[in-house]
């Protein structure tokens, strides 16, 4: 019997007993579902990651410098970091790592009393160099940036984010306005276009910017850095850019081995996959459950198939005797639980993309609906009803004729 | 049509021990003969018509088929010779419950290989007296249009022999008899019949009768009650 014919004589069958079928397609339908969705979730989420990182980047052309060791862990402020990284760290790698095309750097605090009229705040602060900016593609939305004339002079200028706007100038034009930082004056230059989530899904905009000279000699009194941002010319080279910088680093602070380097140096490519590793031990957990529930549907399937085929052993001897061979009924029953396998599947993938876009609409994350996962599921429920659909269209393959036509 | 020549069929037990059904079973029949097979319960007569009808392979002798000894057949072969060659019509119907009168008589067609011609089945039908009938579900109908059913499939595809066992066992006498005349106009038409059964009414429809006891032919003869005498008739 032709595959069309027999698939055909299958939905048919399927159809005549609904309930039965239903019960077959629920569990590869749960497990599939799930698959969908957590595949497509996951994958929504390392997109979503894969973008804070870049909004907290900028871009991706640049290695970070961090003062402390590799076991080093959150963001490194003046009252956490070791006092190690100087200005002429800055000018060596500037100049002696060819790959580096500029380094920009930052002197963050945090805690500081920011006040404006009767309000205070204690946004996170940033001293930066003028080429900040510039290195992590940050953009001004209204006013100006801080150049490297403000820097020279350690002019008392800053630039706020858009959360410090909106907590500090509701509803009046920030510009040329003075706030107390820390009770140093200081006039607000421009405001800094909204920049979203961090990685961690705090927002950055809750933030100011001052020129890092004032903040070093006016505002803090440390000769120290926090972090660097050295941009490459080849983006490509960040691996041998972090070698030579780790190299230079160690030499300039006098670090032999066996002595660990006092700083840390990586990629944002390697943060994003440390971070998204976290995301996918996770998911590989979530896939193991939804592979059981999809195993689960296979073993409901096998014994429904093999209740059915003791229930329908005259129907094979009929077939039999009007000419059925053994592989047609095989093929009938392979057929059938493959087929039922497979729609619910098909329903499963339905109410897994369904359900990654109500996620997504919750959650407001972007949906990211992962086509190879769909054709997986898809292929998968084929096999599941393949596999477990085998022993039962054995034994119904099997059934004497003759015993089944009796009585 | 039929040739079988010391035909043995041996069971085994479920504890091993053999059951000997057919001993010694030797016999032809034509083309276009109406022949029953009579005798006791266990006389070996089912057992018998599954080997006619290539359901079943005998232990040992030769069973020829339009020359062609099937006896040693693959279950792929002699699958194909029962779609082609053979009608099987049962006591208990062996209809698909859940199916209409029609998707029953179809079925041997699915395993042609080629299309399902409808309109035959329902020609078939109309043939057998149920042409209004054909999108009932079986168990819609009454257990003589059942029967009549039954052997609209066996002749679905056009198969020279019908194979019939006790299909009046189950029918009171007036179903019984308009079953019985059904196939008598099959037989007509120059079908083969092979027809087996305990009642000496029914085998008075064939021309001739085989006598089975303990897995041996006792007696094969003409019908005594043949020539379409009509006292036969009444006695069905
Ligand atoms: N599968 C089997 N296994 C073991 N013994 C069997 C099997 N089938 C039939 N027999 C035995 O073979 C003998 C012949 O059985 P068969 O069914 O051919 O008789 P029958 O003439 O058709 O009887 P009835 O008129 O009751 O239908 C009986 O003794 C029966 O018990
Ligand atoms: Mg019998």
């Amino acid at each position: 019997m032709n595959i069309g014919r027999t698939i055909a004589m299958a939905l048919r069958t399927l159809s005549r007993n609904r309930l039965r079928s239903f019960l077959m397609m629920l569990g590869v339908m749960i497990g599939v579902a799930s698959l969908t969705a957590l595949a497509s979730v996951g994958e929504a989420t390392k997109q979503e990651t894969l973008r804070r990182f870049k909004r907290m980047l900028g871009t991706f052309d640049v290695v970070i410098v961090n003062p402390g060791g590799a076991s080093t862990r959150g963001m490194p402020s003046l009252t956490s970091a070791p006092p190690v990284l100087k200005q002429g760290d800055v000018e060596a790698i500037a100049k002696e790592v060819a790959l580096v095309k500029q380094v920009a750097v930052t002197q963050f605090a945090f805690d500081v009393d920011v006040k404006y009229g009767d309000k205070t705040v204690s946004p996170s602060i940033m001293g930066v160099s003028p080429n900040w900016a510039e290195v992590r593609g940050e953009e001004v939305a209204l006013g100006e940036g801080i150049t490297a004339e403000d820097n020279d002079t350690m002019a008392r200028v800053v630039v706020i984010g858009e959360d410090l706007r909106k907590a500090l100038f509701p509803a009046e034009d920030p510009i040329g306005k003075q706030i107390r930082i820390a009770d140093v004056p200081f006039q607000v230059k421009g405001v800094m276009a909204p920049r979203g989530m961090g990685p961690g899904g705090a927002s950055m905009d809750y933030t100011l910017a001052i020129p890092v000279a004032t903040a070093s000699r006016r505002l803090f009194n440390r000769d120290y850095y926090t972090g660097m941002l050295a941009q490459l010319r080849d983006p490509a080279q960040a691996d041998r850019a972090i070698a030579d910088i780790t190299a230079l680093l160690r030499e300039r602070h006098g670090i032999v081995p066996p002595g660990e380097d006092d700083f840390t140096v990586t990629s944002p490519k390697a943060q994003v996959a440390r971070v998204t590793d976290v995301g996918s031990t996770l998911s590989k957990v979530m896939l193991g459950v939804a592979a059981i529930a999809t195993l689960i549907g296979g073993v409901v399937i096998m014994s429904l198939m093999l209740i059915a085929v003791s229930e329908r052993r005259r129907e094979i001897g009929v077939r039999r005797a009007v000419g059925a061979s053994r592989r047609d009924i095989l093929a009938q029953f392979l057929t059938e639980a493959a087929v039922v396998s497979f729609l619910g599947g098909l329903v499963g993938i339905l109410v897994g993309v369904g359900g990654t876009l109500v996620a997504a609409s919750l959650t407001k994350l972007p949906p990211a609906i992962l086509w190879s996962a769909i054709g997986g599921a898809a292929l998968m429920s084929i096999a599941v009803g393949l596999v477990f659909g085998l022993q039962p269209a054995w034994r119904a393959a099997n059934v004497d004729p003759i015993q089944a036509l009796r009585s | 049509m039929i040739e079988v020549s010391h035909l043995v069929k041996t069971y085994t037990r479920g504890d091993g021990t053999p059951v000997p059904a057919l001993k010694d079973i030797s016999f032809t029949i034509g083309r276009g003969e109406f022949v029953t097979i009579r005798g006791a319960s266990g006389s070996g007569k089912s057992s018998l018509l599954n080997i006619l009808g290539c359901l079943d392979t005998p232990t040992s002798g030769s069973y020829r088929l339009d020359g062609e000894d099937v006896s040693h057949y693959s279950d792929e072969r002699r699958s194909h010779t029962r779609n082609r060659k053979i009608g099987f019509v049962f006591q208990s119907f062996n209809l698909l419950p859940r199916t209409t009168a029609a998707e029953n008589v179809e079925i041997p067609a699915l395993y042609t290989g080629g299309a399902v011609d409808r309109g035959r089945a329902l020609a078939i039908l109309g043939q057998v007296g149920l042409g209004d009938r054909a999108e009932h579900y079986v168990t819609e109908l009454s257990g003589g249009e059942q029967q009549r059913v039954a052997i609209a499939r066996a002749l679905m595809n056009d198969p020279p022999l019908l194979l019939a066992d006790e299909p009046t066992g189950n029918l009171d006498s007036a179903a019984g008899e308009s079953v019985m005349q059904l196939l008598t106009d099959l037989h007509r038409e120059g079908r083969t019949i092979v027809l087996v059964t305990h009642d000496e009414g029914v085998a008075a429809y064939a021309e001739r009768e085989i006598m089975i006891r303990d897995g041996l032919v006792a007696a094969d003869r003409p019908q005594p009650g043949h020539a379409g005498s009509g006292a036969a008739r009444r006695q069905a």
